[in-house]
């Protein structure tokens, strides 16, 4: 009743056309959820969208029940599925996890081989941490030798934690205090995506527009840098991400009207060194001599200003809330920018350059190299920000060298990351507002039926703002060749209402409803061949799933849901070879590491919060409450044997009673 | 008028001008039915305590500033455009049940659930983001919008206050047989009872109420 699977394997056309219809999902696949369809206080006319396209869904086979895991990960490995592949430069020791991603090229791809099908469902609790705080907590934990960092939601306290010993006590904690003010400005909670190790250093973004960095030995903060100022609507939430001697970061407030920006930050004393905006003139979007976009209606002078009704770049957004990935070969960063603002298209005619796009730029200078807009004239807030993975593969018998970006808007890009040329462009979860992407264009074919318009309500636009996927990063497996990623089933009923900037307040406009999508499950894991360009297997969940992906060389890859499922998956077959409920859901981001006894762990914070709220009417949506949990194999670490163990902690928690609803 | 009031207010206008329609109508409310009361100045609802009052003494101040729009259904009508206009609805939504901002249409209330408390938080603002309207909207407006709120039931019940002050109020899965026998009679509690000047206590003022040196937060 709470999981069923779709095994897929290679798709005779015939077939695949069959289960597009559907038929067999829904005898398989028990729709758990009616999908609303709202009865209205009728004043605003309607208009009813017809039905969309299903991604190009792969046939199925019925797993037997109780079907054994394919012993064949650990005795006989198979080839993978295609020859993709990745560079895992910065190279870190395999045991650790120093950034979000694990490596540049935004992989999460640990080589662990610990745990495998054959012993993941001996997965037990090896200790837990409470760290205080209720919010969503979207950020994986960094482990850099013996010591776990953890960074919490506002306000925003950090925590080591020492694995060396029993129950791994506190050998710091740090409160930064961040203003009070930055929680009524953070318009999906009060979220943070991670810190990054570098230098001795942990950085993170505070929610009130402040970069810190503290000394990892000591806990003390070593410098905090003012990005931006909060009483405008602008707060931080993404993780810092850091190539050599530059902390990269960007700011939040898509929906408050700010105009988005990325920055490099000096690592040892935090100084600024370069901004790039997301719209406005050449200057402000450090577009120069070498910028060359692909297409050509991405070259002219000034399109971030000329795209645009006079002025209103400035307030526009573009905001750069997701992940920065790095190619160490050519020494570029690639980073997604988010919707235009105000979110009501019809104040803001023209393309609205350089929001909802990717950018490609040199990572010393910051000047541009090429950029994409996904979706032209954002009319769905469907941003741009999720995850670029960079792998190399082979495509039309060429070896490129891609970005595979699965965007809001419910198409998987594959790009080729040196000229911006989209390769390929399909979708990946159930859509109905684009006919397709014309490759020769880069332009999406828009139905004209699920444009929002002012004070007019549209019914069942999909995916709905959130998109088919939101900021969860997927992972990568170089041993199957498939990315993997928590996906979303939804659609969205919306109103349009025409806004004024007001400083401070929302620039945004979206009247929604969202339910799920035909099928009636709201969230979905995919195993996505790139090289294919369609989904190997997928697995239909209840509830949204909106956490990480953790891939690992044991060839499992873990993902949570928004009920508080952690799921052990069989990288190969999609079989599901582990559950455990947690005491929240999951919108963390998994990871693994080699604690100090060599023992190979799995991390993954519960706590519930961030866009998986609009859920939160559903039956069997859980509490809030941040907890993170630590596994092992039968819950073994050196510490906890029978026997009276005690903390040796260094230092008491620190006071962390400032979340929301405590201390105003 | 600070540098950044002067470009809340520049860019009031600008929206304003931008929707002549929607500002114009919210103006002043003349053509309401019932003629409002005399406006109330912020400054005498400054004197609404924003917590319980020392020596458990009962505060008659609450009812002293009724909403002169309350029931009023233009001025509600008006609140809601406003709302909507003045992009509250961004933050605590277009149903006003919350969002980035608290729920609007129950009776939790960090900063006070009487008409003249809610207009002091959208006059003054609130600390975790909520911004001062003042001087952006007129006192009329702020009314305006705290009349929408009542409408939502976002309010403490009139005559409630004291009550509510002090968590009496029934849950929402009580029956309502066992509620009434957990509530005190809401009639006879609705009006400031005692028959004598409202602003009598009914509780006098402790003498040794004053906490001791040192113990502050």
């Amino acid at each position: 009743m709470d999981t069923c699977i779709k095994i897929i394997e290679r798709a005779s056309p015939l077939l695949l056309r069959r289960s597009l219809a559907g038929a067999f999902a829904l005898l398989l696949c028990q729709p758990m959820v009616a999908g609303a369809q709202l009865s209205g206080a009728s004043t605003p006319p309607r208009a009813e969208l017809g039905t969309g396209t299903a991604p190009p869904s792969p046939d199925m086979t019925i797993p037997e029940p109780g079907m054994k895991a394919p012993a064949a990960a650990i005795d006989s490995p198979e080839p993978p599925l295609n020859n993709a592949h990745a560079n895992f430069a910065p190279n870190d020791p395999p045991g650790e996890w120093r950034r979000q991603a694990r490596d540049y090229a935004n992989t999460r791809y640990s080589p662990l081989d610990q745990i495998t099908a054959a012993n993941v469902a001996k997965l037990r609790v090896a200790w837990s941490f409470s760290d205080g705080t209720p919010n969503g907590h979207e950020a994986a934990p960094l482990v850099v030798g013996d010591t776990m960092y953890i960074v919490t939601p506002f306000p925003n306290l950090a925590y080591a934690l020492d694995l060396s010993k029993a129950g791994a006590p506190i050998k710091w904690s740090y409160d930064p205090s961040p203003t009070p003010l930055a929680i009524g400005k953070a318009c999906c909670d009060t979220v943070n995506r991670g810190s990054v190790y570098a230098d001795g250093k942990l950085i993170y973004n505070l929610l009130d527009d402040h970069t810190i960095a503290i000394d990892v030995k000591t806990g003390k903060e070593v410098w905090r840098t003012k990005m931006g100022d909060v009483t405008t609507g602008m707060t931080m939430t993404m993780a810092p991400f850091v190539v050599g001697d530059k902390v990269y970061v960007g700011n939040s407030g898509g929906e408050l009207g700010v105009w988005g920006w990325l920055a490099a930050l000096d690592v040892k004393t935090g100084k600024e060194l370069w901004r790039a905006h997301s719209s406005g003139t050449d200057k402000d979007v450090m577009i120069g001599a070498d910028f060359k976009p692909f297409y050509s209606w991405m070259k002219g002078k000034d399109l971030g200003k000329m795209t645009w009704p006079a002025g209103m770049w400035k307030t526009g957004a573009g905001s750069v809330w997701g992940w920065v990935s790095f190619d160490p070969e050519t020494n570029t960063i690639y980073y997604g920018t988010s919707n235009p603002g105000p979110r009501v298209p019809s104040q803001r005619p023209g393309y609205n350059l350089w929001t909802s796009a990717v950018f490609a730029r040199d990572a010393t200078t910051g000047m541009a190299k090429w950029a994409y807009q996904f979706t032209p004239h954002d009319q769905w807030d469907y941003d741009g920000i999720n995850e670029d993975l960079l792998l190399d593969l082979t495509f039309d018998g060429k070896p490129r060298k891609v970005l595979v970006h699965f965007d809001r808007n419910a198409f998987a890009y594959t790009i080729d990351r040196t000229t911006g040329e989209v390769l390929s462009a399909e979708p990946f979860a159930y859509q109905n507002w684009s006919h397709g992407i014309d490759l020769k264009t880069g332009m999406p074919k828009v139905v004209a039926e699920a444009q929002p318009k002012p004070n007019v309500k549209v019914n069942n636009v999909c995916p709905p703002d959130i998109g088919g996927k939101d900021w969860q990063p997927s992972a990568f497996s170089p041993r199957t060749g498939l990315v993997y990623a928590g996906i979303f089933n939804i659609c969205m009923d919306v109103t349009d209402h025409p806004q004024s900037y007001i400083p401070g307040t929302p620039y945004d406009g979206m009247e929604m409803t969202r339910h799920a999508a035909p099928g009636g499950n709201w969230g979905e894991f995919m195993a996505w061949d790139p090289v294919a360009g369609k989904k190997a297997w997928s697995i239909k969940e209840q509830f949204m799933t909106m956490s990480g992906t953790l891939a690992t060389g044991g060839d499992v890859v873990f993902y949570g849901t928004v009920d508080g499922w952690f799921r052990a998956v069989d990288a190969r077959s999609g079989k599901v070879l582990w559950s455990q409920k947690l005491s929240s859901g999951i919108i963390g981001q998994p990871m693994t590491y080699l604690g100090p006894d060599k023992r190979q762990y799995v991390a993954v914070y519960s706590g519930v919060g961030g866009a998986a709220m609009v859920s939160a009417s559903e039956p069997g949506f859980p509490p809030r409450g941040g907890v993170l949990y630590v596994f092992s194999i039968d819950g073994e670490s050196p510490h906890s044997a029978a026997g009276m163990l005690t903390t040796e902690g260094a230092v008491p928690a620190v006071r962390s009673e400032r979340g929301m609803g405590g201390k105003p | 008028m600070s540098a950044r009031q002067r470009r809340l207010l520049v860019a009031l206008t600008v929206g304003c001008a931008a929707l002549v329609a929607s500002c114009g109508k919210s103006d002043g409310g003349s053509s309401a039915g019932a003629a409002p009361q005399p406006e109330p100045g912020a400054t005498a609802v400054g004197d609404v305590p924003l917590g319980d009052v020392a020596g458990a003494a009962q505060s008659t101040l609450a009812t002293q500033f009724p909403n002169p729009y309350a029931n009023d259904p233009q001025a509600v009508q008006q609140g809601h455009d406003l709302f909507i206009k003045m992009n509250c609805a961004g933050c605590h939504g277009y149903d006003a049940k919350g969002g980035m901002g608290p729920n609007l249409t129950d009776g939790y209330w960090r900063y006070g659930g009487v008409p003249a408390s809610i207009f002091n938080s959208i006059y003054q603002g609130r600390p975790q983001g909520m911004p001062a309207w003042n001087p952006a909207l007129p006192p009329q407006d702020i009314w305006k919008l705290v009349a929408y709120i009542q409408s939502l039931g976002g309010s403490y019940p009139a005559g409630q206050y004291q009550a509510w002050l002090q968590g009496d109020k029934q849950g929402d899965n009580v029956p309502a047989e066992v509620a009434a026998s957990l509530l005190p009679d809401q009639a006879a509690s609705t009006p400031e009872p005692k028959g004598g000047t409202a602003n009598a206590p009914s509780v006098p003022p402790q003498a040794d109420i004053a906490p001791a040196p040192g113990t502050g937060k």
